[in-house]
């Protein structure tokens, strides 16, 4: 649950982009820190390997400015989506109020999409939140590419518990900031 | 309260910077200079290596490791877990000895939790205040920075 800090007139929430390896979580984080003006967002820290993938998380602050005297900050991270990194997954996932699931719409990405959903479940529970009932939004990401399957499908694959999702391609900055808005009201609907 | 025992720690440690942060990382109360985006990022930081260090004891059987000592040439940062669900952070340099850290840390740690347990409390009841015209109002913010042509689909 976002923590709310009376002291200090602050409402700070967590929300997580979590996924499979190279489905784009970075590149949502990307699109907004280089779209959102500057008064309103700090650095873009990022932890990857040498190749450029996470190794740990992205994370960049992002102040939505002032509601009723509050002022309300969402700190945005990514977790690393490879299968090797599931321990540190569960570290990052640690206290987040929202989830958006960033999804690889290809085709051949479908098994990987799943065993991610799954695993993000599975974690999920063991912080005692269910999924059916948490602030959670899916992105379909390279919906552009000549792979990428049709909605219906992902829809039945993927999102049978038919939460928000938004189609996208995150390297263009398409539905980047949908399903951002779309996470952020969940998040807030909690408090 | 929290301001006063950062505070004490620092003059009785010299440290330079202290903080208490939860475990998603988000800062409760930081005394000391530091730049409020450092600030921001080394939360961020510490949330994630005391999480990571969490998932190692896991693995080890451990219960937890409650100390994290990160040492460098100039800075030292110490962090103790405070009732396993927030971190206090000291960041000293040469003029303070570790081991005064850790003892006043322990100490600090204790009055923290009675103090930090209050404040959530009165936290938590300021939230059921919140309900109701805030959540709306905070939805109102987000479409205007966002723009609210709401292209969102849930599936039938």
């Amino acid at each position: 649950m976002a923590l709310i800090n009376v002291a200090a007139r602050e409402i700070h929430g967590k929300i997580v982009y979590y996924g499979p390896g190279l489905c784009g979580k970075t590149t949502n984080l990307q699109i907004i820190h280089a779209k959102i003006p500057q008064n309103g967002r700090s650095d873009l820290l990022s932890i990857a390997t040498e190749t450029e993938r996470t190794l740990f998380f992205d994370f960049m602050p992002l102040e939505l400015g002032q509601v009723h005297g509050f002022s309300i900050r969402f700190h945005l991270y990514t977790v690393p989506g490879q299968i090797l990194y599931e321990r540190t997954r569960v570290a990052v996932l640690n206290g987040t109020d929202g989830v958006v699931f960033v999804a690889d719409a290809q085709r051949d990405r479908l098994a990987d999409n799943l065993q991610s959903l799954r695993e993000l479940a599975h974690n999920l529970k063991n912080q005692g939140k269910r999924l059916v009932d948490f602030p959670l939004v899916m992105q379909y990401n390279k919906m552009d590419l000549p792979t990428a399957l049709p909605t219906p499908v992902l829809d039945r694959y993927l999102n049978t518990i038919k939460v928000p999702r938004f189609e996208a391609s995150a390297v263009n900055g398409d539905g980047v900031f949908e399903t951002l808005r779309a996470i952020s009201k969940l998040v807030v609907n909690k408090l | 309260m929290i301001t006063k025992c950062l505070t004490r720690l620092m003059d009785e440690t010299g440290a330079t910077y202290s903080m208490v942060i939860d475990r998603a990382g988000q800062v409760l109360s930081s005394e000391g200079e530091v730049h409020k985006g450092e600030m921001m990022h080394l939360g961020a930081l510490l949330a994630g290596s005391y999480a990571s260090s969490r998932e190692m004891a896991r693995l080890l059987r451990e219960d937890n490791f409650r100390v994290l000592v990160q040492e460098g040439a100039r800075e030292k940062i110490f962090t103790e877990t405070v009732e396993d669900r927030w971190l206090l952070v000291v960041v000293f340099d040469h003029h303070a000895h570790l081991g005064l850290v850790k003892v006043l840390a322990k100490r600090t740690t204790q009055s923290l939790a009675e103090i930090l347990r209050l404040v959530i409390e009165r936290n938590e009841m300021y939230r059921l205040q919140l309900s109701g015209e805030f959540p709306r109002a905070a939805k109102d913010t987000i479409d205007l920075i966002f723009g609210n042509d709401d292209s969102s689909e849930t599936p039938k």
